[in-house]
């Protein structure tokens, strides 16, 4: 009887190899491409983290800056300035940085963007650097 | 009627006809793509594809520009005055909508830039006698946009097209608003109060904007421009089709469901002649070349002249 089994056994091992080798290398890249997807899926939440806080940043040293420049003006023109520049700082202190999951994230970010080239016209100031060389394109 | 003329006179009907009075050459390095008068009559203003909308001020024949307006990152696409005269907008294929305003002194000031869209806007439009302002885009919305508490904002987004939507019109009333689009249909909508007698459900207490009419069938291309005349209630259409459609509300319709029929030609009245009072534009001439030459329509005051048939136009640049 123990040997009618191990017979079989064996003689299955052999026939389901092809199977059971596929079986094993599916399971086996697929853990691989889990921790490598995963490794990439973190290596772009952090840099894409990074461009939106180097940006928001950048609005944020700007605007202090300005807020402080304008400080000492009590003019009708640099009152709206600074009420703008205030806006601004506003929304940027309230921009939830530790939530990624912050449902309005992109809302947000947009209404700060929207702002800070506001401010920027307001104060005559280019807020896109980039010379224009763009070739004429087909538009309507 | 707002457009670039070419300068050509173009005889209406017999004595009268169109004369060249100015021409603004020195403002724009690209394509002027519109423009729009003040509602005082004194100022132009142009949207061009350099990036930039020109304010000229006029003295009789005389234009000065008095100021560029800048900040869009690529081409301005519409360019809209406020019924009040204090306010402009202004949209772009950078997505964005640009709203300013000019004090006495001629300066002019940006009060808003709205990250809305997702897509190209196309064309902005204020509402009649509101601070209400309109934007249609290639992401298939219209969106309106108000003043809340010192800041402007998005306060509805109207879905329902289903390509590009190209221009929007106000009626008389502003309670309604028809858009036209790149799927070859004009949807008429119109607006809900919280509280309202229909027992639509406005969300916030705000009014709400609700499709009532879809009209489909008619034209066969991207209808590019439509005009809602006040004087008479009729939607003109321009189409990528070379026709205008003029299209009548039914009299006996439900306002909950206007429908609008094609103006026909009244066989059974006394033969009429037909004066084309809509002005047709051809668009400018770029240095890009065109896919298809595009109408543009307007209604002038003569619109109740405008005999009752359906007249297909094509142009010759």
């Amino acid at each position: 009887m123990a040997a009618a089994s191990a017979s079989s056994d064996m003689f299955d091992e052999i026939v389901m190899a092809e199977e059971r080798f596929h079986g094993e290398g599916y399971q086996e890249g697929y853990a691989e491409g889990s921790h490598i997807g995963a490794a990439e899926g973190r290596r772009y939440g952090s840099l894409h983290g990074a461009r939106i806080g180097s940006e928001i940043g950048s609005y944020l040293g700007f605007a202090l800056t300005w807020q402080c420049l304008l400080q000492k003006s009590s003019d009708e023109k640099s009152s709206k300035k600074i009420r703008a520049l205030d806006s601004l700082i506003g929304m940027i202190q309230k921009f939830p940085y530790e939530d990624p999951t912050y449902n309005k994230l992109q809302e947000d970010l947009e209404k700060i963007r929207g702002k800070f080239k506001q401010v920027c016209s307001m104060l005559n100031i280019q807020s896109d650097f980039r010379i224009g060389t763009e070739r004429s394109s087909l538009t309507f | 009627g707002q457009g670039l003329s070419r300068g050509d006179p173009m005889a209406l009907s017999p004595g009268q006809g169109w004369s060249c009075r100015a021409v603004l050459g020195e403002g724009h390095q690209r394509t002027v793509r519109r423009v729009a008068w003040s509602p005082c009559g004194s100022y132009l203003a142009s949207a061009s594809f350099d990036a930039t909308t020109c304010i000229w001020k006029r003295h009789e024949d005389d234009f000065q520009c008095i100021t560029t307006l800048e900040g869009h990152e690529n081409e301005v696409k519409s360019v809209a005055w406020a019924p009040s005269g204090t306010l402009l907008a202004t949209c772009s294929r950078d997505k964005s909508v640009w709203v300013w305003e000019v004090d006495e002194e001629e300066e002019y000031e940006c009060v808003s830039v709205l990250n809305s869209h997702t897509q190209d806007v196309k064309h902005v439009v204020w509402h009649p006698n509101q601070e209400l302002l309109a934007s249609a885009s290639y992401d298939d919305t219209v969106k309106l946009y108000q003043e809340e508490e010192d800041d402007w904002v998005c306060c509805a987004t109207l879905e329902g097209h289903e390509s590009t939507v190209w221009s929007v019109a106000f009626d008389r009333s502003g309670e309604r608003l028809a858009s036209c689009s790149d799927d070859k249909t004009v949807r008429v909508w119109r607006r809900y109060k919280p509280g309202n007698e229909e027992g639509v459900a406005c969300s916030d207490n705000e009014p709400t904007w609700k499709c009532v009419c879809t009209l489909s069938g008619y034209h066969t291309r991207t209808i590019y421009d439509v005009a809602w005349c006040h004087l008479t209630g009729a939607l003109a259409t321009a189409c990528g089709d070379d026709a205008i459609r003029v299209f009548e509300e039914s009299a006996t319709g439900d306002p909950r469901q206007p429908t609008f029929a094609l103006a026909a030609h009244d066989s059974a009245g006394p033969a009429v002649t037909l004066h084309c009072s809509a002005s047709v534009l051809s668009t400018s001439v770029e240095a890009e070349p065109s896919r298809k030459k595009r109408p543009r329509v307007s209604f002038s005051r003569h619109m109740s002249l405008m005999a009752r048939a359906v007249f297909p136009v094509s142009f010759l640049e």
